[in-house]
């Protein structure tokens, strides 16, 4: 039986970089038609059960009321039973559940970079196609949900040698006295903030460091900073770290949604899988993970940054499309 | 964002006033020395401190039936309230008005508020005085999840957004109207997305970390002064206590109210506090028990006021109109 996940993130997309810059607006109701056309892709081609993540919004029988209402629903939709903190553990926790339960064999998440930073926290082995409902998104992207909904019932058929359309991706680990304490998908930015407060990061003046699995001109966020000097791929065995608001060579680059900024960046230092960067703070600040605000340091405090593969297994949708059909998966047999 | 730390000392204080400002009210009611109603805002100290700390005394607010944190955060005296809420002559309104009615217009508090969502505009008057006085002063407007279903609240959002007016609503979404969930009065669970129907910036903020508040409401009252116009804050919190004191409180799951004591916004800061070594304990102690003894002034102060007079029950009731027109 053919079954897959949805995370949507009822928080995503409406941070204070709606204040701070030009970032869209995407709130709840969206994202249900977005989760309503995902179960339609998904049961056409084969779906039989669906399992939601649960959220203050109920996204999940809010879709399943809709559905029924219209006659549309084929599938079984099962809301996660667990306990619910409407707050980033949500993710984690639904995450941990889907990655355990073996009739799962792919999990669609609509959210920011942050949210699949908590997702990938707990999905080690199921693949992850990503829909972007956030602000700085990088690691998700813009796509129709019913194509989502497709590509993860092409997944989930488990018919294809999934080498072709999964790889798996980079991340940033952060250690303190030895201990995995965080990961982060896309970038890790050394602030001077002193408090996480609104999570979100978007002041150049604060930012000392920005260390990047991969940096793209096209990518929104810190990591074009990177990316508009060098650019690095998803499937580059590096990362890189510079050094802001140091050198002589000004450069422009996206930080925000409408937000280009000129900023002095230093040459990007190599970091390949596994090298150990050291970090000893000068005074207090923050560390961003993927766009937010996530942990606190005190003076002289060390932490260890380290590039590794153990990111999540990342779905290419329309190369899973294509393997699809190479395999005449949306073909109907007399 | 940088806060000094005498800023985060000054932040600390105000929150423990209204926390223990608010716990003598509630056993004050209980002993029967408050008449009327209170609506207390325990729990919710992060929002109205965050708030008017980026606030300077010109600036106006906004109040609501829950405002004794508002009114505390932007300046208000302890004893005027106390005396205020104790119905007596030296209250901020001569024991006449009772907890929902406080004002000091030399502070900027323009009134608490006994109607839901009447501040609004009264908000949106003052962003438009502002503008025509040309000044870079800013209102901010508190208001709770409920009224933002009154006409009043989209009334407001629209004149503000059409006019720039220098206007920060702050909307202290805390879960319930009255004894009505949320998920019972509103068809969305984010406030903050109604600021798209007003083209204005609406962003959504936990309530209960007094940093993201600050931080929120300075970037929201750098553009207000600016003149970039208005901004939507929805600050997710919750009151601990009844909607007024008495309230049986029936209508929440069990296990809600622990499970935001837990988030409780105090211990938060403090361990902050601790952590970045911008207080010792012993400095802590020590405004903890200053505080006390500020409230424990402000009872006394108000059990000795003596009750307004009976020949004064008319008095500042009408306006009392002089030759030239114009009223006293």
């Amino acid at each position: 039986m053919a079954s897959i996940g949805i995370i949507a993130n009822p928080a995503s997309g409406k941070d204070i970089r709606r204040l701070v810059s030009h970032a869209t607006v995407i709130d709840n109701n969206e994202k249900i038609n977005i989760v309503e056309r995902i179960v339609l892709g998904a049961q056409a081609l084969g779906v039989e059960k669906v399992f939601v993540m649960p959220d203050s919004y109920n996204m999940g029988y809010r879709v399943e009321d809709k559905l029924n209402s219209c006659n549309e629903l084929r599938c079984e939709i099962n809301v996660v039973n667990m306990m619910r903190f409407d707050g980033m553990e949500d993710t984690v926790k639904a995450a941990a559940y889907m990655e355990k339960n073996d009739d799962i064999k792919c999990v669609i998440i609509l959210g920011g970079d942050g949210t699949n930073r908590a997702a990938a926290k707990s999905l080690k082995d199921t693949p992850i196609i990503t829909i972007s409902t956030g602000t700085n998104n990088v690691y998700p992207t813009m796509l129709e949900g019913t194509v989502a909904g497709m590509a993860a019932a092409a997944v989930a058929s488990g018919r294809f040698d999934d080498r072709k359309y999964v790889t798996k991706d980079k991340r940033i680990e952060i250690y303190k006295d030895g201990d995995l304490i965080d990961i982060a998908l896309i970038d890790a930015v050394i602030s001077k903030d002193v408090f996480i407060g609104s999570k979100a990061i978007w002041n150049m003046d604060t930012i000392e460091k920005i260390i990047v699995t991969r940096s793209h001109p096209a990518s929104i966020g810190f990591s074009s900073l990177v990316g508009c000097k060098k650019v690095i791929y998803p499937e580059d065995d590096f990362g890189a770290c510079v050094d802001i608001n140091s050198g002589s060579v000004r450069i422009k680059a996206p930080v925000a949604a409408g937000v280009v900024e000129s900023v002095s960046v230093s040459e990007p230092v190599i970091l390949r899988l596994g090298d150990e960067y050291e970090f000893t703070a000068k005074d207090r600040g923050t560390v961003a993970l993927d766009g937010e605000r996530e942990i606190e340091f005190k003076k002289d405090q060390k932490l260890i940054f380290k590039i590794t593969r153990e990111g999540p297994y990342h779905v290419d949708v329309i190369k899973a499309l294509e393997t699809a059909q190479e395999n005449n998966f949306f073909t109907i047999e007399n | 964002m940088k806060i000094t730390n005498e800023q985060l000392k000054e932040m600390y204080l105000t929150m423990l006033k209204i926390r223990k400002f608010e716990k003598s009210a509630s056993e004050l009611f209980a002993e029967g020395k408050i008449p009327g109603f209170v609506h207390l805002y325990i729990g919710e100290e992060a929002v109205a401190t965050g708030a008017c700390a980026n606030l300077r005394e010109d600036d106006y607010i906004t109040s609501t039936h829950r405002g004794h944190g508002h009114i505390i955060a932007k300046g208000g005296e302890l004893k005027y309230m106390m005396a205020e809420l104790f119905g007596r002559e030296d209250g901020y309104c001569k024991g006449k008005g009772g907890s929902m009615h406080i004002a000091d217009a030399t502070k900027g508090i323009l009134g608490a508020n006994g109607i839901v969502g009447a501040g609004h505009n009264i908000a949106v008057g003052s962003g438009l005085a502002i503008q025509h006085k040309k000044t870079d002063q800013v209102c901010v407007c508190f208001f709770g999840d409920a009224s933002t279903n009154q006409s009043t609240f989209h009334e407001a959002l629209n004149l503000a957004s059409i006019w720039k007016l220098p206007v920060i609503f702050v909307c202290e979404n805390n879960g319930y109207g009255i004894s009505v969930s949320q998920k019972r009065h509103q068809a969305i669970t984010d406030v903050s997305v109604r600021a798209s129907a007003y083209n204005m910036p609406g962003i959504t903020v936990d309530g209960n970390d007094l940093f993201a508040v600050y931080e929120a409401v300075n970037e929201a009252v750098s553009r207000a002064r600016k003149g970039q116009g208005p901004t939507l804050i929805e600050c997710k919190t919750y009151r601990w206590r009844g909607h007024f004191e008495g309230d049986p409180v029936v209508y929440r799951p069990e296990g809600e109210l622990d499970a935001w004591i837990k988030k409780d916004p105090i211990p938060r800061v403090e361990k902050y506090l601790l952590e970045s070594d911008v207080m010792t304990e012993e400095e802590m102690k020590k405004i903890n028990d200053d505080v006390d003894k500020m409230v424990e002034e402000a009872i006394e102060f108000a059990e000795q006021s003596p009750f307004p007079s009976l020949e004064s029950a008319l008095k500042d009731v009408y306006s009392d109109i002089v030759e030239e027109g114009r009223v006293r």
